[in-house]
């Protein structure tokens, strides 16, 4: 029981009056700044660290608003997803997939109320197991080595063609696309430039906000363009706020597999928010999907991706606090922050600075039932937006996605990208290709290729070492059985056609 | 008959593309100290594949999809022209203005009245202005011709 | 439902006006001799036509004393407002390097307001190095973030056609160092014991960093096996995804040795996870490095020093050069800079001016024979 003891004095220091105005503040202006698309919880970090140490704050005062910060943008990125279809992180991409399906029916209140509903499901969820195996899940993380990683990528691939809509083909090609993006600039293990054409901006390669803002945020202004003259107002109805019990009750287990998906994924560095909602989502539509309603406004699809995207968020503080090993952009800058203070991460942290930990701990609580309260009232009010005519509307989205697309790189070149990539995310729209297999392409190109190299560098080139260890071995098996597993499926439930099968065996040679 | 032509068109596009992407690896210049599997592998098999799968579209493509009409190109065409122009004025002059000409120019494509679109379009960029560049610490574009007053 | 919206607008607004009023920091992004009219308005400074003159709050005497000495004592030059473009993303040593140094420089009033920081990531500094180049060069107000990493790129012609005579390179005011770290179940005991397994297999020894193939980590480790006879290019090295996945990697077992900074094996250093085997430094280092030989020491002439520093525009202005080099010493002197460097975990290594310039001409010169010699470049 020593966890209790700590744990309470975690909550002695969580609780006095000061540390909970800095965890409301930090919710507070992490969905602020969340729901700016792309500009994402580092900037607010980046912003608020020297007031911090000017105000002279304790540490884990400062902790406790950076962590309120980044959970608070978790939740305020999906409010922009759902509402306009602007997914500010790869991570809110399976949000906006089905929470803008869900807004187009009118049901953009239950949306935006079981993605909050779902992120403090994924956060509390995931502090329990924080608090509970930080340690152990430190030494899980360090076990992930190249080949472990190239493992679990083929298996977030695996997973793939339940995204794919009528046309698997489509699918792959789409995922092609986007790791074919993900080759452009300099590639990271030798250093060799490759498809820049001599363009400097391009030698960082193509920055994930510009091709999304272009895909999602671009490509809805075009689509906008296409019916103007029908009616002013993008969305007439609002419907109802709250979501139902039947609608919790049925997205319960889909929130328990989500939460325990994200913290697993998001323990891993790099791999994070990303993959985790991403598998979260196909794995729901796996096992619940019986309709084929995913990905026409299904609020599981809205409530496992959410669940998982916060709980990953905490996962992600177990390497930057044991390990001293920043997993994203913003447990980078919080990493920077902490040494600042003169607190050195790594394994003696949570020892040396007990204060600190547990009163993290305690305020990731606290924070998580300070955002639903502080969101679930705003619910309402945020929906109205959707009231402003969309003549005015959807010019303001494409004010906020220059804002964003500029300030990766202070670059009107990336405007310039932007609107190429919007024209293009329009074409494919059009032709059914699934854009979101495009973005995770995208975000997993370098993933996938740099892991490999490096363990075929690590193992001189033996490839046998892919399955040299007992969790890549684990990975194998799992994504062959997502492979299979819907066959199998289909072969109980209903008569399965020549067509599916030879779907699958594309599948398998891609992979 | 429906029309397939759309997927066997991008089929064909996709196609030199993916011989074009394959080619350019042979342009790299690679040292002659690098890993095991080079820079150049990965490309590859992304050319192939995607050579395989277009090829594949080209064979059994899907109906065509209902292509807007011509009015939708035409605001279409000018929705990307303006953010064309704008990439290139918003540093010559400033966030402030520059965003407040597109956001015009999308309202009135959009059908809005001028008035209100001007207003609101000019008092949303002077807040997203201060939100950004000043709340924020990004810096925005303050523009060139302002260089004099803002000193 | 309209006018709510309006109303939302006036909010943000307000909102807006209020940071403004709070924090008066102007941005002009571009070259100028923004300092217009100061109260004793030198009639040298180049060009402040009348039509120039200042805003309000620009001019307001009383705060400016300290930098009008300054130009006093240095030239005719008055900072206005100050940039520092750190050319990488937030979180990093280079942004690290902007938000310290523009901190204290504004604190102890050798600036004028706060110093915005402008993160122009892209091509390894390259995007930023260019921006400089063609777009800011006779931007008297502008400081730009430079390391090693920076240097090295210059030698190994990776900005395309810049060069190190393009810019003013202004001063280094702290270091970080290179160090040979292993982990605490590693069989090297010693640096011997590492290059002794080295020289029987050179192919035996798994080292793996956080830069690329040709990079800074990689480049330590082949400094190292030149010094000590054995041919650079029969080493292992595996690049990772930033100096923290090498750490964890070597954690996991997957690579044997990481030839990182100081600064990041520090927290597992104290852990006892790691042990290091040697710095990469002139001299032995104190503090939680107690102990530790040098590379020398041991026989191997092999140093890496991570120096922290800025460069400015080409165009820059004599005065404005003098201005930022003597602003930069007295810096590097203050209390609030030991600080920051502590708080970086970084060491004070000060170089200003000619001397800097010098430093980087001959690390860039030797970093290109380095490259020339390992075969990375013709």
């Amino acid at each position: 029981m020593e966890i209790l003891n700590f744990l309470f004095q975690g909550f002695a220091v969580a609780l006095t009056p000061f540390n909970i105005m800095m965890a409301l503040a930090g919710t507070f202006i992490g969905t602020a700044v969340g729901m700016l698309p792309g500009i994402g919880p580092v900037n607010g970090i980046v912003v608020l660290i020297p007031l911090t140490y000017a105000l002279g704050l304790p540490p884990e005062s400062s902790l406790i608003m950076f962590a309120g910060i980044y959970y608070g943008s978790q939740y305020g990125n999906s409010i922009s997803a759902i509402l306009l279809n602007v997914p500010g992180t790869s991570s809110a991409v399976m949000t906006a997939l089905e929470g803008n399906a869900m807004t187009k029916k009118g049901r953009a209140g239950p949306a935006l109320a079981m993605s909050a509903i779902a992120s403090f499901f994924g956060g509390t969820v995931s502090v329990v197991a924080l608090m509970l195996f930080a340690p152990a899940l430190a030494k899980w993380a360090i076990r992930f080595g190249p080949a472990e990683y190239f493992a679990l990528m083929i298996f977030a691939f695996s997973t793939l063609s339940s995204l794919s809509g009528k046309n698997l083909v489509k699918g792959l090609i789409a995922t092609l696309i986007g790791l074919m993006l993900a080759t452009v600039g300099l590639d990271p293990v030798s250093a060799v430039d490759r498809y820049t054409f001599g363009q400097l901006k391009l030698l960082d390669g193509l920055d994930f906000v510009v091709v999304v803002i272009g895909f999602f945020a671009i490509n809805e202004i075009l689509r906008y363009a296409e019916n103007i003259h029908q009616d002013q107002e993008v969305f007439t109805k609002l419907g109802r706020v709250m979501i139902t019990t039947k609608e919790f009750a049925m997205s319960f287990w889909t929130m328990v597999r989500g939460a325990a998906i994200g913290f697993f994924v998001g323990v891993l560095p790099g791999a994070g928010g990303t993959i985790s909602s991403f598998v979260a989502y196909t794995t729901e539509q796996r096992l619940v999907d019986r309709h084929g309603t995913f990905g026409t406004g299904d609020i599981r699809g809205v409530a496992a991706p959410e669940a998982a995207n916060n709980a990953s968020a905490n996962g992600a503080m177990i390497p930057l606090l044991t390990l001293g090993v920043p997993g994203s952009e913003t447990t980078a800058v919080m990493l920077g922050a902490l040494l600042g203070m003169n607190i050195t991460p790594g394994p003696l942290f949570i020892a040396n600075n007990p204060t600190v930990f547990w009163g993290l701990i305690a305020s990731m609580y606290v924070g998580n039932i300070l955002l639903l309260i502080l969101n679930l009232p705003l619910v309402g009010i945020f929906v109205r937006i959707l009231k402003v005519p969309g003549w005015f509307l959807m010019p303001a989205v494409v004010a906020v996605s220059f804002v964003a697309v500029y300030s990766v790189n202070n670059s009107p070149f990336d405007i310039l990208l932007m609107a190429g990539f919007g024209l293009m995310g329009y074409l494919l729209y059009k032709m059914e290709f699934p854009l979101a297999s495009v973005i995770l392409g995208l975000v997993l190109g370098p993933l996938v290729e740099n892991n490999l190299r490096r363990a075929m560098s690590l193992s001189d080139g033996d490839w046998t070492y892919l399955f040299s260890s007992p969790i890549s071995i684990g990975l194998w098996i799992a994504a062959i059985a997502s492979l299979f597993l819907p066959l199998v499926i289909k072969r109980f439930s209903a008569a399965s056609t020549v067509a599916d099968e030879m779907e699958e065996v594309e599948l398998v040679e891609v992979d | 008959m429906t029309s397939h032509l759309t997927d066997r068109v991008t089929g064909v596009f996709l196609l030199l593309f993916a011989i074009w992407y394959g080619y350019r690896t042979t342009l790299f210049k690679v040292s002659f100290m690098v890993d095991p599997v080079g820079p150049k592998a990965f490309p590859l098999i992304l050319a192939i594949l995607m050579g395989v799968l277009s090829l594949y579209l080209i064979i059994k493509p899907d109906p065509s999809p209902v292509w807007p009409g011509s009015a939708t190109w035409i605001r279409i065409g000018l929705i990307t022209l303006t953010f064309i122009a704008y990439a290139y004025l918003m540093v010559p002059i400033g966030f402030v203005l520059a965003t407040t000409f597109e956001v015009t120019a999308l309202a009135l494509i959009f059908r809005g009245p001028l008035l209100k679109s001007l207003v609101g379009a000019f008092i949303l960029s002077a807040a997203l202005y201060g939100l950004f560049d000043m709340l924020l610490g990004l810096s925005l574009p303050t523009g060139l011709i302002f260089r004099g007053w803002w000193g | 439902m309209k006018t709510k919206t309006f109303l939302l607008m006036v909010i943000a607004l307000l909102i807006a006006a209020l940071a403004a009023a709070c924090a008066p920091a102007e941005e002009p992004p571009a070259p100028a001799q923004e300092a217009p009219a100061q109260e004793e308005a030198a009639p040298a400074e180049e060009a402040a036509p009348a039509e120039e003159a200042a805003p309000a709050e620009e001019a307001a005497p009383a705060e400016e004393a300290a930098p009008a000495e300054e130009a006093a004592a240095t030239g005719d030059f008055t900072p206005g407002a100050v940039e520092c473009i750190a050319p990488a993303n937030p979180g990093g040593g280079w942004d690290w390097t902007c938000r310290s140094a523009g901190q204290v420089l504004s604190d102890i009033g050798l600036v004028d307001g706060a110093v915005k920081v402008t993160n122009m990531a892209g091509g390894g500094g390259g995007v930023a190095f260019a921006n400089v180049v063609t777009q800011q060069n006779d931007n008297d107000n502008l400081l730009v973030a430079a390391s090693p990493a920076t240097t090295l790129r210059l030698a190994q012609g990776q900005f395309g056609e810049f060069t190190e005579d393009d810019v003013r390179w202004i001063g280094s005011v702290g270091a970080d160092f290179a160090v040979i770290s292993v982990a605490k179940d590693s069989p090297y005991q010693t640096l011997e014991d590492l290059m002794t397994a080295l020289k029987e297999d050179p192919g035996s020894v798994n080292f793996g960093g956080g830069s690329a193939i040709g990079g800074q980590d990689h480049m330590k480790v082949m400094v190292l096996a030149q010094a000590a006879g054995i041919d650079p290019l029969t080493l292992k090295y595996t690049p990772f995804d930033g100096g923290g996945e090498a750490m964890t990697a070597m954690l996991g077992g997957f690579i044997d040795v990481f030839p990182g900074d100081v600064s990041e094996v520090l927290g597992q250093l104290e852990a006892g996870e790691v042990r290091v085997l040697a710095t990469l430094t002139d001299e032995p280092m104190g503090g939680k490095l107690e102990g530790v030989p040098t590379a020398k020491e041991q026989g191997y002439d092999a140093e890496w020093i991570v120096f922290r520093g800025f460069y400015g525009p080409g165009g820059m202005s004599d005065d404005a050069y003098n201005y930022w080099v003597d602003a930069l010493g007295q810096m590097a002197d203050s209390p609030e800079w030991q600080e920051q460097l502590q708080q970086g975990g970084l060491e004070k290594i000060v170089r200003l001016g000619p001397d800097f310039d010098a430093f980087v001409r001959t690390q860039i010169t030797n970093f290109r024979q380095l490259s020339q010699d390992l075969g990375l470049i013709e």
